[in-house]
């Protein structure tokens, strides 16, 4: 937890999406919305997965699981909210679990043979004792920046 | 004291105006004269002689005079804010020359008083010229240096009463009028800028108001938010207990009026930035010596409090131009055979899902020709493309920067930094600016300035379960279509899907196949929404209609923007969201034209052998009925209908109602008290008549019909759903007194429909 120069750790929250973990530095996250009422968005982009309220504004809501071209999730999903130069958006998420402590000497860069579209999304990965934390960077995932980059 | 004194300019015989002006000097004088402040005294008391003069009807106000006296204002609040910021107040060399600027215009009015003594004491000589040539000193005598009379500052505490007086020069209610009445309004934030100081005053409640940083109404607007939700969560989780139910029904009502609260409070009308113009105006005229009448409407639009600071400045740069450029000289307007006095218009509506501000005037037009060739000379298009663009494209070039017509920079305009700042200003809080010019009659500038954060009245209205919110300003009616009548009521064009709206085509758009929602049944009961955006009608087919609904509305982000049929979205009542859909662009989608359909719109308003018939059925027969003279239809107990003579009469609302019933509908339920009767209610004249029916059918719109041969109007019959129906005559209907008088046997069929 210290901050040791040679080996800083990180508090990451830990999110799980299918079957698998991702990790959203803490301190990018400004709330986490347990199952909130969404409202989609007809014609939207399809990675936009709806509209949530957040504290009396409306966010856009970016779903990981549609970014990633999987099934959509059949339990209602959560939402963190992250905070950006340009404004607040949502991220939903399967489910948000703990915080964990995870050091940079653990991170690893996206591995070469990781599909393409993945590859602009992650930010490497953390090796815990037993799995892999894939790193998540909200600023890649924010939707003026997905617009660019998979408009098609 | 700004507006009064404008207003008298105006209305010179005002004596009320001139009291109140000269009340608001008068309290500025004995304030200062009180506190120690020399200078504002000195410059209070000879206003308050000039004024005195006026108010005895000794002199006339005539523009130098008014000019005078707001400069004078002017000054005068000059000292106040170097009162507020130092507590001293400070020095300057305006003061004699304006001093003695008032004792001027003094006695250069007096002497003709005197010596015109007749015309001095007829209330208004509307706008004297002799006075204009016998008043040497005019304009601006601020920037003429003048001996200096350094007066020492002395510090002090604000004469707050005296910002006060500036502020509350209105009529303000109270038995001792000329009393400096000092209302208690906390004062806490810094001296407001001019029209805000304005906006207090014309509110005319400056007691009861409290001023409010906007960040807090922000927060609370925010907070808000999260009890809706809260509330939401509060009433899912309590509903199974009946004693919470309640209490939670409690809290959704007092959320609602609190949220509905937090957002009226973010909202002012356009009259807070509208009400400094009419000085502007003037002075600017004056100064371009031309004459300008300005002309205000839709002052209570309200708009959010920060659109409205962000269209302050675009308006005046639009105003000065509309002068500037816009209203010719008054010898120019008259040998083009227009009045000497330009006018602007200034007006302000809701339109769709913006608010639109539009300043017109009625000047000389812009020249497309001399736009192109400043626009070549100024290097801002090169000639050879210059030379292809049209009359519309030339005219955006005006918002370019750099763009300046003037041949001369002026104080006024001429530096190019214009349109171009108006452009910007708008499209930074997301509006568009629109011109029109037509050369010799007139410029029309238009805001569009979006409704983000403003309040606008919507309809609610469903699609596959999702909510969808459609501005009421471009709804204009709905149709109801129940689940067998859709497929047989909505018809194709080969993929085109029509309904027949009182006999016109109307295109339709089903909302689900728009925004490629699943399909929905077939022949499942509908509602059309039938919409009129900016003059292209069309009727959006949904699944149903909620509540009619004021919302706030929410910006998208920029992705969502671009699908471009949402024009945000919104939080409703219940804490659910609806996305608000965009009327224009719906119908521009849609391919739906203007000229068609607004030649089809103005055909309906215009009614031209159209009228709205309710179309009911009396026995087996069709009848129509004008709906202008329905009045109510009501199912009645047998029991409540009398016969007077053999004639029914129905007591209605403590009167006696006389009925017609021709198909004998009222023998239909037998001798059952408790069978019931429908009654149409209509108004014949000034009289009020019933009539039974058996059914009501529909209302329609009906075609007049033309007798074959002679082509005269038939009447008393119209074409209804293309049935020839007998229009009910209802003067036909005999009054009570001739049922009281007349024998029975004379009733026995009169002659209700001709046919």
């Amino acid at each position: 937890m210290s901050d040791n120069r040679a080996n800083p750790t990180q508090e990451v929250c830990s999110v799980q999406v299918g079957d698998t973990l991702f990790g959203v530095p803490i301190a990018h996250v400004l709330e986490i919305l347990g199952k909130p009422a969404t409202q989609p968005v007809p014609l939207a982009p399809y990675y936009v997965g709806g509209l949530v309220h957040y504290r009396g504004e409306v966010l856009t809501a970016v779903s990981l699981r549609r970014l990633l071209n999987m099934e959509p999730a059949k339990a209602p999903e959560d939402v963190l909210v992250f905070e950006t130069p340009d404004g607040l958006f949502g991220l939903f998420v399967d489910s948000v679990g703990e915080v964990l402590h995870v050091s940079a000497a653990d991170h690893e860069p996206n591995p070469a043979t990781l599909e393409a579209r993945r590859q602009v999304l992650f930010d490497g990965a953390w090796k815990l004792k037993d799995r892999l934390l894939v790193s998540l960077e909200p600023a890649r995932l924010e939707p003026v920046r997905l617009a660019g980059a998979f408009s098609a | 004291m700004e507006r009064c004194l404008t207003e008298l300019e105006t209305r010179p015989g005002d004596s009320e105006l001139l009291a109140e002006i000269f009340r608001a000097v008068h309290t500025i004088k004995g304030t200062t004269g009180f506190l120690g402040f020399s200078r504002l005294e000195a410059l209070s008391h000879a206003g308050e002689n000039l004024l005195g003069l006026l108010r005895e009807g000794q002199l006339a106000p005539n523009p130098e005079i008014i000019s005078g006296l707001l400069s004078l204002m002017d000054i005068l609040r000059g000292i106040l804010r170097s009162i507020e910021i130092t507590g001293a107040e400070g020095e300057s060399r305006q003061d004699r020359a304006m001093i003695d600027r008032l004792e001027q215009l003094q006695r250069g009015d007096a002497s003709i008083a005197v010596a015109e003594p007749e015309l001095a004491t007829v209330d208004a000589p509307a706008r004297p010229s002799k006075p204009r040539k016998q008043c040497a000193p005019r304009k601006r005598s601020h920037t003429q240096s003048a001996p200096l009379q350094a007066e020492s500052g002395e510090a002090g505490p604000p004469p707050r009463e005296v910002e006060q007086a500036l502020r509350n020069a209105e009529p303000q209610p109270g038995p001792f009028p000329a009393s400096p009445s000092i209302p208690a309004r906390p004062m806490t934030a810094p001296l407001p800028r001019a029209p805000e100081i304005q906006a207090a005053a014309t509110s005319g409640a400056a007691d009861s108001t409290l001023r409010v940083d906007v960040e807090l109404l922000n927060r609370m607007m925010n907070l808000v938010g999260e009890l809706v939700l809260t509330r939401n969560q509060i009433l899912q989780a309590t509903s199974a207990d009946a004693g919470f139910a309640l209490l939670g029904r409690r809290l959704d009502m007092v959320t609602a009026d609190l949220r509905e609260s937090v957002m009226k409070a973010r909202m002012q009308p356009v009259s807070h930035v509208f009400s400094r113009f009419p000085r502007l105006v003037r002075d600017l005229a004056l100064t371009l010596d031309k004459r300008v009448r300005l002309e205000m409407e839709g002052q209570e639009t309200e708009l959010d409090k920060s659109l409205l600071e962000a269209i302050r400045d675009p308006l005046t740069h639009s105003i000065r131009n509309a002068i500037d450029h816009g209203i010719e000289p008054p010898g120019v307007r008259v040998a083009n055979g227009k009045p000497p006095e330009g006018l602007i218009r200034l007006r302000a509506c809701h339109e769709g899902s913006h608010v639109i501000v539009e300043v017109h005037d009625d000047g000389a037009g812009m020249s497309i020709e001399r736009i192109r060739q400043k626009a070549v000379e100024r290097q801002l298009v090169p000639p050879q493309r210059a030379e292809l663009m049209n009359a519309r494209e030339i005219l955006q070039l005006i918002f370019l920067p750099g763009f300046s017509t003037a041949e001369a920079i002026t104080s006024v305009s001429g530096r190019g930094v214009g349109m171009d700042v108006v452009r910007t200003n708008v499209e930074k809080i997301g509006g568009k600016v629109e011109v029109d010019s037509q050369t010799g009659k007139g410029t029309i500038l238009r805001l569009r300035i979006p409704l983000t954060l403003a309040i606008i009245p919507a309809l609610i209205v469903r699609s596959r379960g999702q909510n969808f919110a459609v501005p009421q300003a471009s709804l204009t009616e709905l149709v109801h279509l129940s689940a067998g009548e859709t497929d047989s009521r909505i018809e194709w064009l080969e993929n085109a899907p029509l309904y027949r709206l009182r006999g016109h085509l109307l295109p339709l758009v089903f909302l689900d196949r728009l925004l490629q929602q699943s399909p929905r049944e077939r022949n499942a009961p509908c509602d059309i929404a039938i919409l009129n955006a900016d003059g292209r009608r069309l009727g959006l087919v949904v699944d149903g209609l909620a509540d009619p609904e004021e919302i706030v509305v929410k910006p998208l982000a920029a992705v969502l923007r671009t699908i471009g049929f949402y024009a945000g979205a919104t939080i409703l009542g219940n804490g659910e969201m609806a996305l608000i859909l965009n009327p224009g662009a719906i119908a521009q989608n849609a391919g739906v034209g203007l000229t068609s359909e607004t030649a089809e719109a103005s055909r309906d308003n215009t009614r031209d052998g159209h009228h709205e018939f309710l179309l009911v059925e009396t026995g087996a027969r069709r009848a129509a009925l004008p709906l202008e003279s329905v009045v109510r239809i009501e199912r009645i107990p047998r029991s409540r209908i009398e016969l007077a003579g053999a004639r029914p009469v129905l007591r209605f609302e403590g009167t006696l109602l006389p009925l017609d019933d021709a198909a004998s509908e009222l023998l239909a339920g037998g001798d059952d008290p408790e069978a019931q009767t429908t009654v149409v209610v209509c108004r014949d004249g000034a009289r009020h008549v019933g009539m039974t029916v058996s059914q009501v059918l529909d209302v329609a719109g009906g075609t007049q019909l033309e007798q074959a041969g002679n082509g005269e109007i038939a009447d008393g019959i119209t074409l209804l759903h293309d049935r020839v129906t007998g229009i009910a005559s209802l003067s036909a209907i005999p009054s009570l007194q001739c049922i009281a008088d007349a024998p029975a046997i004379e009733f026995a069929s009169p002659p209700k429909e001709k046919r």
